[in-house]
């Protein structure tokens, strides 16, 4: 009796060991899919490098896609179930609509997939990790940028894209809060265009010559900007407007040279990749965040007179090796 | 104190047995890691080292190259005047052949830009800053330098990163500066791909701690990721181990970079000891498992032996008369402590019939030193009563007590015999309560109330007399009434019962507790105790008398023996 008990005992221990040791072998690569509002820009290239580093630090199948245009919100849904059905464990996400994205990510979560949201927020409680920049803030900081570039009046005309893009309409309100504070803050023109630079290039050039009086133009990310800037240009209004804009772009970064762009809002949109894919493998592993609390990628200023300082170059120009 | 339940020997043998290996193993385990670990940490301090020299020489090689580059771009620009097709064949060949070559520039004395040639690209017409070229900083580097990594600045729509090499051109013509910019193509591609251990890497910094290159650059330019290049700056070269990283530090020969080798203690040596202690583990397992198997084995042939001898030991305790030994086998040891044990059972027996056999002559002997002095008391007043009916002319009645004290000194005498017929027995009792009721002057009737078929067995002499007595002296004497004493004989199963009545003052408990354990105290006559000492010695435990006594009712004797045909029956026993 009393031998059988030990030598129960000792298989046990030596089981446990193997099994021990058996775990030790590193586990299966994770599939984690990236669905961005637009491949495109320079912006997202800089999000799927941030992205593409994380995933290769932690083991990650990384599968990045994402709509031709920032409107597309239907093909971002069934980028999102398409995911779900090639087996995404979890999904780093940036929603065109704050409203018609919201279904997708639900349906997603009900199968059993981590949402981590970077970026552009969607109306749902299935959400785990909120990633980006603080959108108030960030307008704040335009309105301030504007307000800093010149003195006087001002007239303002504010392209925006579209009205369904939480962080797009965030950024609005933050600018015209700041704004608001101002007495010297005249009219407030807002045009809502698609998010190309064309679109928004041929409506700031109509905004602009349908009123000649506006002196401050706010485009609120890398296409709307780099078209409001274009625009100022086309028309050689460099000298009487100035051009507020978010994120690096050559195009905003030449024109910002040239005094045609006054500022540019830079968000970190490397960190935003980076952070999303290393918060989704944080969350497969168990760890869990408050959704609420959002986990705020640095933003800053860039004006002609820093946009050579160190901080400047690392904020405006991706290091990107030949 | 409460005294814990002892350990059976096979537990102590394994415990003990377990702990000592046990213990020896995990020393051994744990003495060996230690070596081992150490060795690993040299081993990766080591390999850290070489990766970092071996980075280090390449970078060298390289600023060696492009010092070599340089020195063909001074000579081209101080031989090719400006314009002339030689130069620009020149630069046109060396920025096809060299893509690290951003470009290259020359300056004016005044810092004005003269030249500039890169592929596919030419300046801005207004440059807003030129961070490959600052006249301000100049002053302090009159030999030339190597920059920090900038942004390319002086095209339109071209931003890469590049470190500019400036060095100052021979006094006489034009150009005074030319700066070199070099993007980081050939040795980013290096330095990405000198792996230590699983994760540790290489960078690249100057002397005062500015990253040239890293990696990670970019995770480092968003701010995800810090180096604490400041403490290293400020040591010389060397390999230093701090909190599981291990920091191997190489100035590059003919630059001021230092090339940083980053490693981590943990995934470096762990995974190799895991793996060794896992292999320990497995082998002291075994070794451990050996241990117990083989102190079990032990253990059992020493104990089982024993344990048998436990259990004879046992028996033995409980019916010692009756049992008989079976020696157990096992270790020489054991069989010893087994003869031993089978000659003292032998030994116990043997004393055990002597002991018995002695308690029996003591109590014959006991019985007949009592016999011979029969109560003078009683004899004086029996003799007294028939000298005074003597005197009264009650010669009849004389007779008779004369026959009964003879009847009474006959049966007491009986010839030695310790057993005699039931008959004989209730002789006895009758003259005894003949005299007695003489003396008592008929306070008392007697009655006998026997089974004839008894007669004719055999009882103990002189069972009857103390308990007659007992019932005189303390039942009947006490009473006002007259007294009755009943004395019945029957058969029941194997047995004979007597009873002895009266009824008497009675007794309590503990008087009879009393009467049952005291020897008499007077030393007169024999006491009910060594009556039921013999029925006990000589029928055994079952045999004997109980008593029952009721106050003011009365009191039963009863005097239970076998049924007892001939004399030697019990006598062997």
């Amino acid at each position: 009796m009393k031998t059988a008990k030990f030598l129960g005992l000792g298989i046990l221990c030596l089981g446990l060991l193997t099994g021990c040791a058996a775990n030790t072998l590193s586990a299966a690569p994770r599939d984690i899919t990236l669905v961005a509002k637009s491949t495109e820009t320079e912006f997202w290239q800089s999000v799927f490098a941030g992205a593409r580093a994380a995933a290769s630090e932690y083991n990650v199948n990384l599968t990045i896609v994402g709509p031709e245009t920032e409107e597309d919100y239907e093909t971002q849904n069934a980028l999102i179930k398409s995911a779900v059905d090639q087996g995404a464990e979890a999904l780093v996400f940036s929603a065109i609509s704050y409203t018609e994205n919201a279904p997708a990510i639900d349906a997603a979560a009900e199968a059993g997939v981590k949402i981590v949201v970077i970026d552009s927020d969607v109306d749902s409680e299935a959400v785990g990790v909120r990633i980006g920049t603080d959108n108030i803030e960030a307008g704040y900081m335009a309105a301030q940028a504007a307000l800093d570039a010149r003195e006087g009046e001002l007239i303002v005309g504010i392209i925006n894209y579209d009205l369904g893009s939480r962080n797009g309409q965030e950024r609005e309100q933050g600018l015209r809060e700041r704004l608001a504070q101002e007495a010297r803050v005249g009219e407030i023109y807002t045009l809502n265009v698609l998010a190309e630079e064309d679109d928004a290039r041929e409506k700031t050039m109509a905004l602009l010559q349908a009123h000649p009086e506006i002196n401050v133009v706010v485009g609120f990310n890398e296409p709307t900007a780099v078209g409001a800037a274009q625009a100022v240009e086309a028309l050689a209004l460099g000298e009487t407007v100035d051009v507020v804009g978010f994120d690096s772009n050559v195009k905003t970064v030449d024109l910002m040279q040239t005094g045609v762009v006054s500022a540019l809002i830079v968000q970190n949109p490397y960190a935003m990749g980076y952070l999303g894919v290393e918060a989704a493998c944080d969350i497969l592993g168990g760890e869990s965040f408050d959704p609420e609390q959002l986990v705020d990628t640095a933003t800053q200023i860039v004006t002609q007179e820093n946009m050579f300082s160190l901080e400047g170059q690392k904020a405006l120009f991706p290091f990107d090796t030949p | 104190m409460k005294r814990r339940k002892p350990w059976s020997m096979t537990a102590v043998l394994v415990v003990v047995m377990t702990g000592v290996v046990l213990g020896m193993v995990l020393c051994t385990v744990a003495l060996f890691l230690g070596t081992y670990r150490r060795s690993i940490q040299r081993s990766a301090q080591t390999s850290s080292r070489q990766a970092v020299d071996q980075v280090s020489n390449t970078v060298a090689g390289y600023v060696d190259d492009m010092g070599g580059v340089m020195s063909l771009v001074e000579a081209t620009l101080q031989t090719a005047p400006q314009g002339s097709a030689v130069r620009e064949e020149f630069f046109d060949n060396l920025l096809k052949i060299r893509s690290d070559v951003a470009a290259v520039t020359t300056y004016s004395a005044d810092g004005e830009l003269l030249n500039c040639w890169a592929l596919d690209h030419t300046p801005r017409e207004e440059i807003h800053e030129n961070l490959s070229f600052n006249r301000e900083t100049l002053t302090d580097y009159a030999g030339g330098y190597i920059s920090q990594p900038h942004v390319e600045s002086i095209f339109e729509g071209w931003y890469p990163w590049v470190v500019t090499m400036l060095t100052p051109l021979e006094a006489g013509g034009e150009e005074a500066w030319v700066a070199v910019d070099l993007r980081f193509g050939s040795i980013s591609s290096y330095i990405n791909n000198v792996g230590i251990g699983q994760h540790g890497y290489c960078f690249l910094m100057d002397q005062s701690g500015g990253i040239l290159y890293h990696p990670q650059q970019q995770l480092i330019y968003s701010r995800l990721k810090t180096e604490d290049t400041g403490a290293l700056a400020s040591r010389p070269d060397g390999v230093y181990g701090e909190n599981n990283v291990i920091y191997a530090v190489q100035t590059v020969e003919g630059s001021p970079w230092r090339v940083v080798g980053v490693s981590y203690v943990d995934e470096l040596v762990t995974a190799n000891v895991w793996e060794v202690t896992r292999l320990l583990v497995l082998s002291a397992m075994a070794i451990l498992l050996a241990a117990l198997i083989s102190s079990i084995v032990i253990s059992r042939a020493l104990s089982r032996p024993l344990k048998g001898l436990s259990a004879a030991m046992r028996q033995f305790e409980r019916r010692a008369d009756s049992f008989t030994y079976a020696p157990v086998g096992g270790a020489l040891e054991v069989q010893e402590l087994s003869e031993s044990f089978g000659h003292m059972v032998v030994k116990i027996q043997q004393l055990m019939d002597t002991v018995r056999r002695e308690e029996i002559n003591l109590r014959k002997t006991e019985l007949k030193a009592l016999q011979a002095q029969i109560n003078p008391h009683f004899l004086y007043n029996t003799l007294d009563s028939i000298a005074w009916m003597c005197e009264q002319g009650r010669n009849a009645e004389a007779v008779q007590m004369v026959n009964a004290l003879a009847q009474l000194f006959r049966i007491s005498i009986s010839r030695g015999h310790e057993l005699i017929p039931i008959r004989s027995e209730l002789r006895h009792a009758e003259s005894y309560l003949k005299i007695q009721k003489h003396r008592y002057k008929n306070q008392f009737s007697y009655r006998f109330d026997v089974e004839e078929g008894c007669l004719d067995f055999l009882c103990n002499k002189i069972t009857l007399q103390p308990i007659i007595e007992n019932a005189i002296y303390h039942g009947i004497n006490g009473l006002v009434d007259e007294g009755e004493i009943v004395i019945t004989l029957r058969v029941e199963g194997a047995d004979v019962i007597f009873t002895v009545s009266d009824n008497g003052v009675g007794m309590d408990a503990e008087q009879i507790e009393a009467i049952l354990r005291k020897e008499r105290s007077d030393h007169t006559g024999i006491g009910i105790k060594n009556v039921n000492d013999r029925l006990k010695i000589y029928f055994g435990e079952g045999y004997g008398i109980t008593i029952h006594s009721e106050p003011d009712e009365g009191t039963v004797v009863t005097i239970r023996m076998p049924q007892v045909r001939e004399e030697g029956e019990y006598e062997n026993r």
